[in-house]
């Protein structure tokens, strides 16, 4: 049975993780993923998805720390820690 | 699974429910690993062993007859499939879906089993009937095989209920987790069959949503996300596919029994259980009941967890026992 392996998603940045959730978004929907596989490449697009999500909350978060910290002076963007 | 109906008391005694299979659909062989094999059916005899079964009425699956086929997928297509049989080895249809020396007379066997259901139970000698063969069929288009399935059983079960016994409508209600596009694409015009399905999207084949309603809106797609349970099941049952149902008033409801929605399922990420699909029969049942006389034909689709197949048949024909 086909199995992916995902553990390589926790490593992808942004732009890949998002190329290629959206590959297989498209596969899904054109019927074109093999019975089989099918439920293993929903699950990585799954993964994907939270990989994609976790990034963007981690950029949400270094956005409103500027934000908050800015009062008339920017004091930089500190990394924070949104875990 | 031997016995001839003529010589099983329990089946002289009539209107009750009729079990059909045949060893030569443990000769339909899949590459090593692939999840359609022949252990699924030897896991159906096993769970259909037990004591409460013993009162089964059972008989072999015959030959389909070509013509009979024929009502649903061309003669070309019929002869293509059987001249792609190897005469040893294994030959790939698609990326899933392959051919053994013994697939041939499996899926004719897949298909006749389907058509005797439709006899027995229109000649009032079976109250419903299950039919445990395989390859499945709901995936399988006009001529084109597909995901695992090379003719659609459930399709030919329906236009020879027409064409045979004079029924005038029949609806086919699909319970597999995958989307039946095979039946759907068959019947996408027919406003004499109505074809009902719950389903995970996304998910293979890709079609299913609820847009799909046919030429004549006699399709009616109930699709699930990936995670739901029982409670969405049984939500899409009673807000979409029963009401319908019941309005289409059906001579005769042919159950695509796939139970792949299960939760060990490892095709699929829906979490039924056993009685779910108990529950899901016994409605469909009562509506049989309300306007087809009772007669319910059911034909085993998928299900790929060894385990959950056996139990899930067994409660499946359990409810159809107590109809």
């Amino acid at each position: 049975m086909a199995q992916k392996n995902n553990s390589d998603i926790g490593q992808l940045p942004f732009e890949r993780a998002i190329e290629e959730l959206e590959t297989i978004v498209k596969r899904l929907e054109e019927g074109k993923v093999p019975l089989e596989e099918s439920v293993a490449i929903y699950e990585r697009g799954e993964a994907l998805k939270r990989r994609c999500e976790e990034l963007l909350r981690q950029a949400e978060a270094r956005v409103e720390k500027i934000t908050l910290d800015a009062t008339g002076k920017p004091t930089g963007s500190e990394p924070l820690d949104v875990e | 699974m031997t016995v001839s109906p003529k010589l099983n008391p329990a089946y002289i005694s009539a209107m009750s429910t009729l079990l059909i299979s045949h060893p030569a659909c443990l000769e339909h062989l899949t590459p090593l690993g692939h999840p359609e094999r022949p252990d699924r059916l030897r896991a159906v005899e096993r769970a259909l062993e037990a004591e409460k079964f013993q009162t089964l009425a059972r008989a072999e699956a015959p030959l389909a007859p070509f013509e009979i086929v024929a009502l649903v997928h061309p003669m070309d297509y019929i002869t293509a499939i059987r001249d792609a049989t190897p005469k040893e080895g294994m030959v790939r249809l698609d990326a899933d879906t392959s051919m053994s020396p013994g697939s041939f007379e499996a899926a004719l066997r897949a298909a006749g089993g389907a058509i005797t259901a439709v006899d027995e139970v229109l000649a009032k000698k079976a109250q419903n009937a299950f039919v445990a063969t395989r390859p499945p069929g709901h995936h399988a288009e006009t001529a084109r095989p597909m995901g695992f399935c090379l003719f659609d059983n459930a399709a030919i079960a329906a236009r020879y209920a027409q064409d045979h016994h004079g029924i005038a409508r029949v609806a086919i209600v699909d319970f597999d987790v995958h989307h039946g596009n095979g039946s759907q694409e068959i019947f996408w015009a027919d406003k004499t069959v109505m074809y009902c399905s719950t389903h995970q999207m996304p998910l293979f084949p890709g079609t299913g949503a609820v847009g799909e309603s046919g030429e004549y809106n006699t399709v009616v797609n109930a699709p699930l996300r990936p995670g739901d349970g029982a409670a969405a099941f049984r939500a899409a049952f009673e807000s979409r596919i029963l009401p319908r149902l019941g309005d289409f008033r059906p001579e005769l409801i042919v159950i695509s029994a796939g139970f792949d929605a299960h939760i060990r399922d490892p095709l699929a990420n829906i979490n039924l259980e056993e009685e779910d699909f108990s529950w899901a029969t016994q409605r469909l049942m009562e509506v049989a009941d309300r306007c087809a006389g009772g007669r319910v034909v059911s034909l085993l689709e998928g299900g790929y967890d060894l385990q959950a197949l056996g139990n899930s048949v067994a409660a499946h024909v359990s409810a159809l026992m107590q109809g």
